[in-house]
């Protein structure tokens, strides 16, 4: 996986919510259709000479439906889980870059200056240009360098007091903490489900529909029944995609945390 | 049978003569329409432009150089802002050489590899140098901002900082009259490395040329910090002034050292070449009050474009920001590679050479700034700013009108010239800067 080349199914998510919502109601429902006319006819003639097939079948579906269902709903747990983890990164990130803000405030001038420009210019960094590259996917590179610009000149600066040396050590551990949490960032703009679990999943929804056309019923009944299912199996696919990927989508972290930071700053 | 002859009377060889007149006629013009973009420089579909910027942000000389950056990347915002360049949003590529002249070479591969249509980057000469054969190898522009010595030119490099007739000549000018005090004990310190070694090459054909002789010359590894050794030579010398082309960190040793050995401004004064309000900040006030920096601009100008500039930077990039020179000219270049590119109608190399041919003026913050066809360099007002208690200069001298770039001063460089508009370049007898004058 290329950190700096974005998926190529990632145009699927600068498509408003509302018409990508559209978008899988109405694939997974024209598959639903397409296959009633097309497939239906054939996989009837399994089941057309068993008696009480429908009993059969409403019973295998209500078998698979509650497999599915649990497999549906701990994926959307997992996928969600992944969004509150990179968003609590986001936030542990900007409260270490806050917190190293304040620490290196107190060092003495020229130092205080220079290190808080330098983080400001970190801050205004992810804000303006790291941001919207994750929204793309791509993992931003040049924070390093900036991150990199202020351990230089925090390890510039040379202790003469013992406070000095106090306020120096917790800089430098409050600094390791911002760049583990900061790694944890770039770490989770690529997180996202395994492309096996969307294969479970993609293979479930078929059989799911494929077992609806094996009913014995009147030909409208059965695209309205079966669409309706296929519409909620296509909701469902809609809000897991849209938590896959933490940066992306409606369900995302915003920069928030970071723009309230820079604020302050600013205002100093 | 068949005549062999088409209807209306025409021959086969008329029918496919007006055929072949007809489809050229409409590929003259259809062509501009259908091949729209093809002459742009870069993808015609392409909706963003790469372009590279080449300043160290760790190490000794990202003090100075990140503010380059920084003011680059606030004028393509801007750009941006107002519907990009030629309808293309610019996109900056900021690798970082880490201040080493061995990494200069790779990062600006990576750049040019990456499609960069034009660079802005390098502070020393030597990774000027060191980028220049990658630049005309590509044919690729590269827009230097930083004053430096001169004694070069390239058909890629667009030079937006001061030469030595632009700035140090004016300030030996300044220091021997009478505003400057007359002074004629003139002892030069610099980095070691080209540019003041040139530098000091043509200051001393100038002294030369007007009778007189630098009392002393030291130059210090770039940056070292430890000048103790240079301040005893410039008190054994019987110096009266100093001009210093020292750069990056060493100032803070060479300001801590005049400190500490005790010399006064007024007696001694250092007039700095290399000095502008960011190295201020990493010095102390106390140490560097009274001495002196030659340059174009200083924020202090007291124009209301300049005020406007300053005010718009520390908005984006904070309050307390300061800028200085070579901010102002790296900002002027981006805007004369815009205006270029704009009347090219295309980011290719050689239409916006081209147009550089009819001569291009922008209205920066320290004045207008023209760039002179010949020797891709621009024009310059000389100021020499006296530092004050607030890391900021008072003016005490500038030039009426804005100098002339001349890279090769006849003085130091006889017989070599240059015009790109006319043959290039023209060499003169080898000149030996590292031997006697």
């Amino acid at each position: 996986m290329n950190a700096l080349q974005p998926e190529w199914w990632y145009w699927l998510y600068d498509v408003p919510p509302l018409r990508l919502s559209m978008l899988f109601v109405g694939v997974f429902v024209g598959f639903y259709w397409l296959g009633s006319i097309i497939v239906r006819p054939i996989l009837r003639q399994f089941v057309k000479y068993t008696a009480g097939s429908n009993d059969i079948v409403g019973y295998v579906l209500s078998c698979f439906c509650v497999f599915y269902g649990l497999l549906l709903g701990l994926i959307a747990v997992t996928a969600y889980q992944n969004v509150a983890e990179a968003g609590s990164h986001v936030t542990h990130e900007a409260a270490a870059l806050s917190a190293l803000y304040e620490d290196v405030s107190r060092y003495p001038e020229p130092h205080a200056q220079n290190l808080r420009w330098l983080l400001r210019d970190y801050t205004r960094y992810v804000i303006k240009y790291a941001w919207p590259l994750q929204q793309r996917g791509i993992v931003p590179q040049e924070g390093t360098i900036r991150a990199e610009a202020f351990y230089d000149k925090l390890l510039d600066f040379q202790p003469h007091s013992p406070g000095e040396q106090i306020l120096h050590a917790e800089a430098l551990r409050q600094f390791n903490d911002f760049l583990e949490a900061r790694q944890m960032r770039l770490y989770s703009v690529k997180s996202s489900l395994p492309s096996s679990m969307w294969s479970v999943m993609i293979m479930g929804a078929i059989l799911n529909i494929a077992i609806c056309w094996l009913f014995d019923m009147r030909f409208l009944t059965q695209l309205l029944l079966g669409g309706i299912l296929a519409a909620y199996l296509g909701i469902m696919m809609h809000l897991i995609f849209d938590m896959n990927q933490p940066f992306r989508g409606d369900v995302s972290i915003s920069a928030e945390p970071f723009e309230t930071l820079y604020q302050r700053m600013d205002d100093e | 049978m068949t005549s062999g002859r088409p209807p209306l009377g025409l021959s086969r060889r008329d029918a496919l003569r007006r055929g072949a007149a007809a489809t050229l006629a409409a590929a003259r013009g259809l062509g501009p329409a259908l091949f729209a973009g093809c002459s742009l420089g870069i993808s015609p579909r392409a909706k963003t432009v790469t372009v590279g910027l080449l300043h160290s942000q760790t190490g000794p000389l990202a003090i100075s150089a990140t503010s380059l950056r920084d003011i680059e990347l606030h004028a393509f915002e801007q750009i941006n802002a107002a519907g990009g360049l030629l309808g293309r949003q610019l996109v900056a590529q900021a690798p970082d050489p880490r201040s080493r002249v061995d990494l200069f070479p790779k990062r600006a591969r990576q750049i040019l590899e990456n499609g960069a249509v034009a660079a802005f980057g390098c502070w020393t000469s030597a990774s000027r140098k060191a980028v220049l054969p990658l630049f005309e190898q590509a044919k690729k522009l590269l827009f230097y901002s930083v004053q430096y010595e001169g004694n070069e030119s390239s058909p890629y490099v667009v030079y937006g900082g001061m030469v030595p007739n632009q700035q140090i000549l004016p300030a030996l000018d300044w220091l021997m009259g009478e505003a400057g005090g007359s002074r004629k004990k003139i002892f030069l310190v610099g980095s070691d490395y080209v540019f003041p070694r040139t530098a000091n090459y043509v200051a001393k054909k100038y002294l030369a040329d007007k009778s007189l002789k630098p009392v002393g010359e030291a130059y210090l590894p770039l940056g070292d910090r430890d000048f103790s050794s240079v301040m005893k030579q410039i008190r054994e010398s019987g110096a009266d002034c100093v001009l210093s082309t020292v750069n990056g960190d060493s100032n803070i040793g060479l300001f801590a050292a005049l400190a500490e050995a005790k010399i006064d401004p007024q007696a001694i004064p250092v007039v700095s070449t290399s000095i502008a309000e960011d190295e201020l900040r990493s010095l102390l006030p106390e140490q560097v009050k009274g001495h002196y920096a030659a340059s174009c601009y200083f924020q202090s100008i007291d124009t209301p474009a300049n005020r406007a500039w300053v005010a718009g930077f520390r908005r984006e990039f904070g309050r307390d920001r300061v800028t200085g020179d070579p901010m102002e000219p790296d900002w002027c270049l981006v805007h004369l590679w815009k205006r270029a590119v704009e009347k090219a109608g295309s980011f290719e190399t050689e239409a916006v050479r081209q147009a550089f041919r009819d001569g291009l003026e922008f209205a920066g913050p320290g004045g207008t700034v023209r760039l002179d066809p010949k020797t891709q360099h621009t024009t310059k007002v000389f100021r020499l700013g006296r530092i004050r208690g607030d890391r900021q200069f008072d003016v005490v001298e500038a030039s009426a009108t804005p100098i002339e770039p001349d890279p090769y001063p006849q003085i130091a460089f006889p017989g070599w010239s240059v015009d790109w508009t006319r043959g290039g370049l023209t060499r003169g007898a080898e000149v030996d800067i590292d031997g006697n004058v």
